[in-house]
């Protein structure tokens, strides 16, 4: 007997997707995450284009990541021309990156995936019953623009953030009113932890994960790092990046997929708690002790808690930074001068949704001869098949509506962000 | 419910950011909801209706593909007012982007033998296909901008738009000039204005992310960027970044017009 599940269009993700499942004789014959956003060939759009156009460019890839993307795309600009930025620049850098964070989160548990929990179609019909956690979710949301608003100069698609620097600081009376709203945000994060905790969260798409997120040598759990860590053990350097996103060309989707030694890895929220969670201080680190090790146990459902974990972290960490920036004062300084080379260079970002690469070759005269971007949906699609398979096996006596909205609600536990996935490289 | 306008939010080939500013109004959003009959917003809500009539649809999103000229088509069909949000939709934006390589020769660098699966059409703004009531652009678009045309919309009016360039914003708020004094390759004289000249307020030239004014004089434009020192191809690039579709913006036409 044959059975096919097909569901045409994901809804409450960025871009467009869906699934298709073939059942035979009881059995789980195929799994496809079909994806078909539109393919935009970003990375031979932007060759011959000279370096400082290349973030404004590349960050359009996605609007939820733009912070992400510029931050990855101006350390590998930079790393090209061997040039390093001020220690203050970092630090707004990251600033801008947990903001980015902040926001992503916010609208990823609260609009997107706690209305599967609680059985609601979306937020807007969510609000009509608990109408405070939707509003605190939509706060903690704005709060997380307002800092890429400030440092970024723009919620979406950055301005501010340039090769070398900034282009205008933020003035210290910026930085105070941040913080005193990144203080009724944290107490915000902290409810809004225990609201996720309070989900029941179903086991059926458990099954053992490889996880990957970027490392430091650093105390601090972070969302930088110079190595790629994973679960199976060892580090690698981030010029290292493609032995693990081996990507391939799969005929259902316009994204290419990764695999690590052929096999599926994961990345993201609960990817980077597994690696570097003991990291984690605070209030980030006490909710991660509540949660225990169910952020461990291979059940990607779980990476909702973890978004709720680094929420908290994030908070505590913009904090942080502008005590930080604070203590030693605002340095009126220009973005440091680039003197052109031809060269090659990495940069990687810990983005809301896992590991960020862009790769950069520049001839002598600073244009662009080649770009190569891995987003970290690309590096998911893999696991998120391999998971819908386990579910679709684990749930095969169901009907087949409840398989459906149970498998949307893998996929969206991922978090995926399409318009990033199909991101298009060349091939070899 | 029937007294409140039907309305659908939707997102073509893009980064979907236009829709993300419908989603940052994180103070008016709720009012938004209560004030229309949201019937569907695939990228937010689950189980919308795909077959009602529409008062209002707003599309963000390029063509790029037939699946993306069908879907355009179909709300066309069900909708009373068509309204382009953003500069992918108004003007192709990013993807529509100037390249020397043809579709199809990117296609393969990029899939290789996969690319021949599926079909891509040359990237181009809403209006090469059906007719747009309104475009509000933008990369993305200015969330006060789309409040008020909401607000104006609900009161059954088109909002005004403004019909003048950055450059005239950038100077009402007094900042240098970052083309004259400077000499960045700024294209405030010719972009519409909506944004409060948000990159100059920066320190850093406007990219021309929101889309060429009308009657922008681009000829002026490129005689003052040439007189600074750059090059015939950094300034075409510049000028086809956001807005590639637009005839104004390419300078061969632009040649042939000033020997004309």
């Amino acid at each position: 007997m044959r059975k096919s599940i097909v569901i045409d269009h994901l809804c409450r993700v960025e871009g467009h997707g869906g699934i298709t499942v073939k059942i035979e004789n009881g059995k789980v014959a195929e799994v496809n995450m079909d994806i078909f956003e539109g393919p935009r060939f970003f990375e031979p759009l932007v060759v011959g284009r000279t370096y400082d156009e290349v973030a404004p460019i590349l960050m359009r890839i996605c609007a939820i990541c733009s912070a992400a993307h510029t931050v990855a795309s101006l350390m590998a600009v930079e790393n090209a021309f061997g040039i390093e930025v001020t220690p203050q620049t970092r630090l707004l850098r990251e600033l801008l990156v947990q903001g980015g964070n902040i926001e992503s989160h916010a609208l990823h548990i609260f609009c997107l995936a706690i209305p599967d929990f609680l059985g609601y179609p979306s937020a807007i019909a969510l609000a009509s019953d608990h109408l405070q956690e939707v509003k605190m979710g939509l706060e903690l949301k704005k709060l997380g623009n307002t800092i890429q608003e400030t440092i970024g100069g723009r919620a979406i698609h950055p301005v501010n953030a340039v090769v070398g620097g900034f282009g205008k600081l933020p003035s210290q009376d910026e930085l105070s009113g941040l913080k005193e709203q990144l203080k009724r945000g944290l107490e915000q994060s902290l409810s809004g932890f225990d609201l996720v905790c309070s989900l029941q969260v179903p086991d059926f798409c458990t099954s053992p994960n490889i996880y990957a997120a970027l490392s430091s040598d650093g105390s601090g759990y972070g969302l930088f790092g110079d190595k790629i860590a994973l679960s199976t053990g060892g580090t690698k350097d981030i010029k290292t990046y493609r032995e693990i996103c081996n990507e391939g060309v799969v005929a259902h989707s316009h994204a290419k997929q990764s695999l690590f030694k052929g096999k599926p890895f994961a990345v993201g929220a609960l990817a980077r708690i597994a690696l570097n969670g003991e990291k984690l201080s605070g209030q980030a680190k006490k909710a991660k002790d509540k949660l225990g090790m169910s952020l461990l146990s291979g059940n990607m459902l779980y990476n909702n808690a973890a978004q709720a974990v680094e929420m908290i972290y994030s908070i505590e960490r913009s904090i942080e930074i502008i005590d930080e920036l604070l203590s030693v004062g605002l340095n009126e300084e220009r973005p440091v001068d680039i003197r052109l080379r031809a060269g090659t260079g990495t940069g990687a970002v810990e983005a809301p949704r896992g590991t960020l690469y862009h790769s950069y070759s520049f001839d002598e005269r600073g244009r662009l001869t080649e770009a190569d971007v891995i987003t970290p949906t690309a590096q998911n699609l893999a696991n998120i098949e391999k998971d819908l398979r386990v579910s679709v096996e684990n749930l095969i006596a169901e009907p087949k509506e409840s398989i459906c909205s149970k498998l949307e609600m893998v996929v969206r536990a991922y978090d995926p962000c399409i318009s990033c996935a199909v991101h298009l490289l060349k091939v070899g | 419910m029937s007294s409140k306008p039907k309305i659908g939010i939707y997102g073509l080939t893009g980064c979907a950011g236009d829709q993300l500013v419908i989603l940052n109004c994180e103070d008016e959003l709720l009012d938004i909801v209560g004030a229309t009959d949201i019937r569907s917003f695939p990228m937010a809500m689950s189980g919308g209706d795909e077959n009602c009539p529409l008062d209002i649809v707003f599309i963000d999103g390029t063509v790029v593909q037939p699946k993306d000229e069908e879907m355009l088509k179909r709300l066309r069909e069900r909708a009373n007012l068509l309204i382009a949000v953003g500069t992918c939709a108004v003007w192709g934006g990013v993807p529509a982007m100037e390249n020397k390589f043809s579709r199809e020769e990117v296609k393969k660098r990029v899939y290789g033998p996969t690319g021949d699966l599926f079909k891509t059409i040359t990237p181009q703004p809403l209006s090469s296909f059906v007719k747009v009531d309104l475009s509000i652009s933008g990369c993305p678009i200015e969330k006060e901008q789309l409040l008020q045309a909401v607000a104006s919309l609900l009161h059954g009016d088109l909002p005004r738009l403004p019909n003048y360039a950055v450059c005239t914003e950038c100077k009402m708020a007094e900042y240098p000039c970052l083309l004259i004094e400077k000499g960045h390759l700024c294209l405030g004289p010719i972009t519409v204005a909506g944004c409060k000249a948000r990159c100059p307020s920066y320190g850093r030239p406007c990219i021309g992310c929101r889309g060429p004014v009308e009657e922008a004089n681009i000829s002026s434009e490129v005689r003052l960027l040439k007189e600074k020192g750059f090059t015939p191809s950094d300034i075409q690039n510049r000028l086809r970044t956001f807005a590639g579709a637009a005839d104004s913006l390419q300078m061969e036409s632009l040649k042939e017009g000033t020997n004309a």
